[in-house]
């Protein structure tokens, strides 16, 4: 098998029917960016799975002067309820640590997110409840801590953060299967253009395949330029592709991520990872799509 | 070398066979002629001998191998010691002479050291020893066949097969054309060769096979072209 000679043979092929390499270029690297988000967005939410579930916390709020629930009817919290049910947390064996906010802190902790819009201004201390937040040593023991204190007088009520999260995550996921939905059915389109693709260049190069064919030539020889044309094609896509990744993670890290400082985003080391990914796909798409459409047309 | 045991040959779209229980034994060295209208089988025989086709039934054997049991990804390998010669040339229009003749040599992966060597040899053996850089369209019809005859027989094959290769070529090219596949059939190959024209097989007197609507109606070797009708 002469490389020269299978060089040549690719580059006349690829120069010859430049206008649709750059459009199986295009299309595969259109998928494999869409692919890409995909990926990145499925780390995305591990990552910020990870990060929130480590901080959710389970909120006790404490009864308020105004609170109408009937375990307040006594009316706000006293001292030695709050001791007792400070008590009652500590001796949980679920229950990792505690923090207490006050009414005070829990208003400052509002007029500080929400600086600047007309609310801030409305509120004043008392309208805020005191709470424990607790930390879990397993966020799925929620159940435990709330049945041990809901209904005790003083408790206003018990929040688990996670049922919060979880519709959010929801959410998440969803976005996330619609994304890779959106990108296969792009790898599909991208398939189905590399085939035809190849279908054209094998048709305007039948008449040199005929005579390898007559003269003797392997199967594989004469499959290879298109192999190699198609795997080219497919690996300059997924190289535009990773670029536009880059660029986009780049945008993100440096403009969005400061504004969203409520949660961590995928670093460059998550786009790294799948950047080998994508063009490994790139040349197997487009490998693949050749050698089963030559197969069929050429009948070799 | 070429054998040939009852052979049928049906296309899915035809209602009489292409060919229909052909016997025919070629020996090694012999020059034969395939002769027949057009839609005799000549050229079904020749696709069958190539493994272009397979056969509907019988059993075809080349230099004593049954093609039948010949598996699919070894037929190129087989293809390589036979040399074809087509009417139409089949040269490719960009390459050079030399180029189309060294590219039956390329695509089987010999050595550009060998391929230096061995065109130019081949292509003044078929008279062509000037004309390496020409491109096809500067060469006279006669001058591209004798191209393609050196294509098809760089490789020193075992067989070559030629289907009217006088075609598209002046009675005096032709005669050309023929004593050239004369001199190769003398170097041991066996050729056969379909055809049309009469006067070259009745100069020739050589083996003549005869074919009428895929039935073998002649075998007669120092035969002449014509009908006994």
């Amino acid at each position: 098998m002469r490389a020269q000679f299978v060089l040549s043979e690719i580059g006349i092929g690829l120069r010859r029917n430049l206008t649709m390499t750059v459009a199986v270029v295009v299309t595969v690297a259109i998928s494999l960016a869409l692919f890409g988000v995909g990926l990145l967005i499925q780390r995305q939410v591990e990552t910020m799975k990870d990060y929130w579930y480590d901080k959710v916390e389970v909120t006790v709020y404490l009864c308020g002067k105004e609170s109408e629930v009937p375990s307040c009817a006594a009316g706000a919290v006293t001292g030695d309820q709050r001791d007792e049910i400070k008590a009652d947390l500590e001796a949980l064996p679920q229950v990792k640590e505690i923090f207490y906010e006050s009414q005070d802190e829990a208003f400052q902790r509002f007029k500080a997110r929400f600086e600047g819009s007309a609310i801030a201004d409305n509120v004043t201390a008392d309208a805020l409840p005191e709470s424990y937040r607790i930390k879990l040593k397993d966020p799925e023991q929620f159940q435990v801590v709330a049945s041990a204190l809901t209904g005790r007088p003083g408790v206003e009520s018990v929040q688990d953060q996670r049922a919060l999260l979880e519709r959010f995550f929801r959410v998440l996921n969803t976005l996330q299967r619609i994304v890779i939905f959106i990108a296969l059915f792009q790898v599909v389109a991208a398939a189905l253009l590399i085939s035809n693709t190849i279908r054209v260049a094998a048709f305007s190069r039948r008449r040199e395949t005929g005579i390898m064919r007559l003269v003797g030539a392997s199967n594989l020889y004469i499959q290879l330029p298109f192999l190699l044309e198609g795997a080219i094609a497919g690996l300059i896509g997924a190289v535009i592709a990773s670029g536009l990744l880059a660029v986009g993670q780049y945008f993100i890290q440096d403009e969005i991520a400061p504004a969203f400082a409520f949660t961590r985003f995928v670093g460059w080391d998550a786009l790294l990872d799948i950047i080998p990914i994508l063009l490994l796909a790139g040349v197997l798409l487009s490998g693949l799509a050749s050698f089963f459409t030559l197969r069929r047309y050429l009948k070799v | 070398m070429i054998r040939f045991e009852n052979v049928t040959k049906v296309y899915p779209t035809m209602t009489r066979p292409a060919l229909a229980d052909i016997n025919i034994d070629i020996e090694k060295g012999e020059f034969v002629f395939l002769v027949g209208p057009s839609g005799s089988g000549k050229s079904t025989f020749i696709r069958l001998v190539l493994k272009e086709e397979k056969a509907t039934k019988g059993r075809i054997h080349i230099a004593g191998r049954d093609l039948a049991r010949l598996s699919d990804w070894k037929v190129p390998r087989m293809r390589r010691q036979i040399g074809t010669v087509f009417q139409d040339f089949r040269l490719l229009p960009n390459k050079t002479a030399f180029e189309n003749v060294a590219f039956a040599l390329e695509v089987i992966g010999k050595p550009r050291s060998l391929i230096g060597k061995v065109v130019p040899e081949v292509l003044e053996l078929v008279g062509l020893a000037g004309e390496e850089n020409s491109m096809p369209d500067e060469l006279s019809g006669g001058e591209q066949q004798r191209v393609a005859i050196a294509r098809a027989f760089v490789n020193r094959p075992m067989i070559l097969l030629a289907d009217e290769p006088t075609g598209n070529l002046d009675p005096t090219t032709s005669v050309g054309i023929m004593k050239l596949l004369d001199r190769i059939n003398r170097t041991g190959t066996t050729v056969v060769m379909g055809t049309h024209d009469a006067a070259i097989v009745d100069q020739m007197r050589k083996r003549v096979i005869e074919l009428e609507n895929g039935t073998l109606v002649r075998d007669q070797s120092r035969g002449v072209y014509g009908y006994s009708r």
